[in-house]
């Protein structure tokens, strides 16, 4: 490996590693923002920007690193009780955060550059808050001075001596930790006699050369609070042997615990409550390597090829189903058996908690409700809710659109919300939770809703529909997401282009998602979006229609019940089946599709609950269970709603993977329109394009054969 | 920037070259075994080095204690650049510096703050 190769490894670590803090950061600025008493999260908001100042500083950025550096002293002061959080300070350091995420993309792929013009105002105000000089970055044509003097102090502010034993773990230097960079940090904090010792260094053909076996006994002489000497470790300290005393005590203490709890003596003597913190620790601990950090991309390989071990694995099953080999059927079952894990488990990797992705948007709520003059809280539910990381990469766009929509269209003025009796704070909802084989994420708000005429009038202008049509809401609010459609009167910065809602829906759509909104005049709006929980391999239930084959998610499968020709003659043309004493509409993928082979005396109607409703999907056999690598149809196939991709099968046929959803939402729409005799403009029905892709498909698939 | 080991008929010379770190660090081991196994005077020249790292240090360290305890000469040659030797102060490594090149580190020493 490289000089070059490693030193730019180790950058990108800290650069994924700052990104996340940054996320973090700001998700506690924007807390505090809320709640300017609260120590804790003064504390975390410090502990991120020293962790990014010292890490930053560790890796080369040291502009970043000095900039930091600012705002940290500034939350010192904070912590300390000297200065108290404002709007201003939360500002500033908001906008702070946005130079240091440029600061971290140069030299990366990105494109953002920090603006040394806003740098220099930045900590212009925070010098105006603080009242200290501060240090400069370079870029903002200052020398880097030292942080010498300005490092938080200890509550007296005398000149203490500290007696400090450091010795870095076994992994210390493969983390791209540098125990020199940690010593000379500590040198800026006062005076520091340091003696590296030798004595741990194996002999030459013994020695790990990627090991440190020195440690380091320092006194420190310095001005500095134990809070700040324990900070110059606080990304290392899990993976180091670190006490701190007090120098003077430090040898009666040390004689009378022969036992030496080094960190508990420290913890004594400074009268700390963080005593495991700065104290000694266990770097051998169990739990060192609990979790790893791997690219993205590795995993996404890992999953294809996952997928491709379930494709080769349903061709061994159906080849061993046609030995009639118990020895080779037992092997295919116990391959089926394992493959069946490693996709549960390789999936389970890929699933991430959505909070990330909601909190990212507190910036944004926060931001946008000052430039509208709004006074706007986001709230979060379900932000637990695991989907896959592929889907999530893809959420933040339409779900930036739709809060911007929201905070600018949706929610009220101040005094139209006094009005109508409405609290003054308004209120944007996100919400995350999981149904069937989907995740529903919802974006509501409390504003005044959406004029449903205004939509119609704006549509017929736009000749999007006839003037004689009626329209159901669903149909209505639909129009919204129709590419160019705003019936904003006027264009703003945030919203009424006629852009964002079409990026929604295009985004959903590319997702194999569907879009259901909800609005009430004068009480709010709320939109959820049904995604699917994955992209890449789902658990389905495989029947057939003639020579065509489908995949029905298992996730939304209850159970099956024959259909025999007495049953249907019975109905009177009405397609119910009487299920236990319920009635369950069914849909007849023969005739959706246009499958023109002999129908079977007895037919299988497959159960599955939907958002409409249980609905049966009647089909000729089921085939049984199959784990389903998703294939996506490509761009040809777009337009195909009742189809969330294809799959192939062991004998090499291709099956399509059925939308339960939008095959009732399909089934419902349908019915409604033929109950109103019309059809809006530019309504087709989909069974005649979906007949075509099957044929298609399936056609193509048989004649590979 | 790398090591460089020539090897003569009674003595190898190791040129350090810029920054070496743990990137080199297992190309500095095998070189400096190569080096003392060849039994003749050792000589590292560090004057085109800019920094020497821990990992760097405590190769160096082992390789001049066992050549001490063979018998073997063990010896910087050549001026050790200034950051190299105030690198070294700084971090508590004095009593390696000081068998790099005394005059120099006289000189570094008075310097020191």
């Amino acid at each position: 490996m490289s000089t070059v190769s490693q030193a730019e490894q180790f950058k990108q670590s800290f650069r994924e590693e700052a990104r996340e803090i940054l996320v973090d950061l700001e998700a506690a600025l924007l807390e505090l923002n809320e709640r300017r008493g609260d120590l804790e999260l003064v504390g975390r908001v410090f502990r991120a920007l020293h962790t990014i100042k010292g890490s930053g500083a560790m890796f080369g950025f040291e502009d970043l690193a000095t900039f930091t550096h600012n705002l940290e002293n500034a939350f010192d002061e904070v912590r300390n009780g000297r200065l108290a959080v404002g709007s201003e300070l939360v500002d500033l350091t908001l906008s702070a955060l946005d130079q240091i995420r440029a600061m971290l993309e140069e030299g990366a792929d990105g494109a953002l550059e920090a603006d040394p013009a806003a740098c220099a105002k930045i900590l212009a105000g925070v010098r105006r808050l603080t009242g200290k000089p501060g240090v400069e970055a370079k870029r903002t044509a200052a020398p880097l001075k030292a942080a010498c003097g300005t490092a938080p102090v200890n509550a007296t502010g005398e000149m203490r001596e500290w007696s400090i034993h450091f010795a870095p773990g076994p992994e210390f230097m493969l983390n791209g930790s540098n125990p020199l960079l940690l010593v000379r940090e500590l040198r800026q904090l006062g005076d520091l006699a340091v003696t590296a010792s030798m004595a741990g260094v194996p002999q030459l053909g013994e020695l790990d050369p990627e090991r440190c076996y020195v440690a380091w006994d320092m006194v420190l002489g310095t001005r500095a609070g134990p809070d700040a000497i324990r900070d110059v470790f606080i990304f290392v300290e899990d993976n180091c042997e670190l006490t701190i005393e007090p120098a003077s005590s430090s040898a009666t203490d040390s004689e009378s615990n022969p036992s030496g709890c080094a960190s508990e003596i420290a913890a004594r003597a400074l009268d700390e409550p963080r005593a495991s913190s700065g104290g000694r620790r266990n770097y051998d601990k169990a739990d060192n390597a609990a979790s790893l950090r791997v690219p993205a991309a590795k995993l996404d390989q890992f999953v294809n090829l996952v997928g491709e071990l379930v494709t080769v694995q349903a061709r061994l099953s159906e080849l061993a189903a046609r030995c009639d080999d118990p020895d080779v059927a037992a092997v295919s079952e116990e391959v089926e058996r394992l493959t069946s894990s490693l996709r549960e488990n390789s999936m389970n990797i890929r699933m991430l908690p959505i909070r990330a992705t909601f909190e990212k948007f507190r910036r944004l709520v926060h931001d946008l409700a000052r430039d509208l003059g709004k006074d706007v809280e986001l709230t979060l539910e379900g932000a637990d809710t695991e989907l896959d990381k592929t889907v999530i990469d893809q959420l933040g766009d339409p779900l930036m659109h739709l809060i911007r929509n929201s905070m600018d269209h949706g929610i009220e003025p101040a005094a139209t919300r006094a009005s109508r009796g409405k609290r003054p704070t308004a209120t944007i909802h996100l919400s995350a939770r999981h149904s069937g084989a989907s995740v529903l994420i919802g974006v509501s708000d409390d504003g005044g809703g959406i004029d449903a005429e205004a939509v119609r009038r704006r549509a017929i202008e736009k000749g999007l529909v006839a003037e004689n049509v009626s329209l159901s809401e669903a149909e209505t609010y639909a129009l919204l997401f129709q590419a160019g459609f705003s019936t904003a009167k006027t264009v703003t910065d945030v919203s009424g282009r006629g852009v964002g809602m079409d990026v929604v829906r295009q985004r959903v759509d590319s997702l194999r998602g569907s879009i259901d909104v909800v609005s009430k005049a004068g009480v709010g709006t709320s939109v959820t979006l049904r995604l699917p929980l994955t992209l890449a391999i789902i658990d389905g239930l495989l029947v057939s229609v003639g020579e065509a084959f489908f995949v029905l998610p298992l996730a939304n499968t209850l159970e099956c019940i024959e259909l025999t020709r007495e049953d249907v003659e019975r109905a009177n043309g009405k397609q119910m089946a009487n299920v236990r004493g319920e009635l369950i509409p069914y849909i007849g993928l023969r005739q959706h599709f246009d499958i023109r082979t002999k129908r079977p005396a007895i037919e299988q109607i497959m159960v599955v609950e939907t958002e409409q409703g249980r609905y049966g999907f009647v089909v000729d056999q089921v085939l049984g269970n199959c784990q389903t690598v998703i294939k996506n149809l490509g761009r040809f196939y777009r337009h195909v709603q009742v189809v969330s991709g294809a799959t192939i099968l062991g004998n090499g046929m291709v099956a399509l993977i059925l939308d339960p959803e939008r095959l009732a939402q399909d089934a419902v729409r349908l019915n409604s329109q033929r109950s109103r005799g019309n059809y809006a403009l530019g309504a087709r029905s989909g069974r005649s394009r979906d007949s075509t892709i099957v044929k298609g498909i399936q056609g193509f698939a048989g004649a590979g054969e | 920037m790398g090591i460089a080991l020539e090897q003569g008929d009674n003595s190898s010379v190791l040129r350090l070259d810029g920054e070496i770190d743990i990137a080199c660090a297992a190309e500095l081991k095998t070189l400096l075994l190569k080096a003392l196994g060849a039994g003749g005077e050792v000589r590292v020249a560090l004057d085109e080095a800019t920094e020497l790292d821990v990992t760097a240090v405590q190769l160096l360290w082992a390789a001049k204690r066992e050549a001490g305890r063979a018998g073997v000469r063990f010896a910087f040659e050549g001026q050790t650049p200034e950051p190299v030797l105030s690198g070294l102060l700084l971090t508590g490594f004095e009593e390696f510096a000081s068998t790099m090149d005394a005059c120099k580190l006289s000189e570094v020493v008075r310097c020191q703050p």
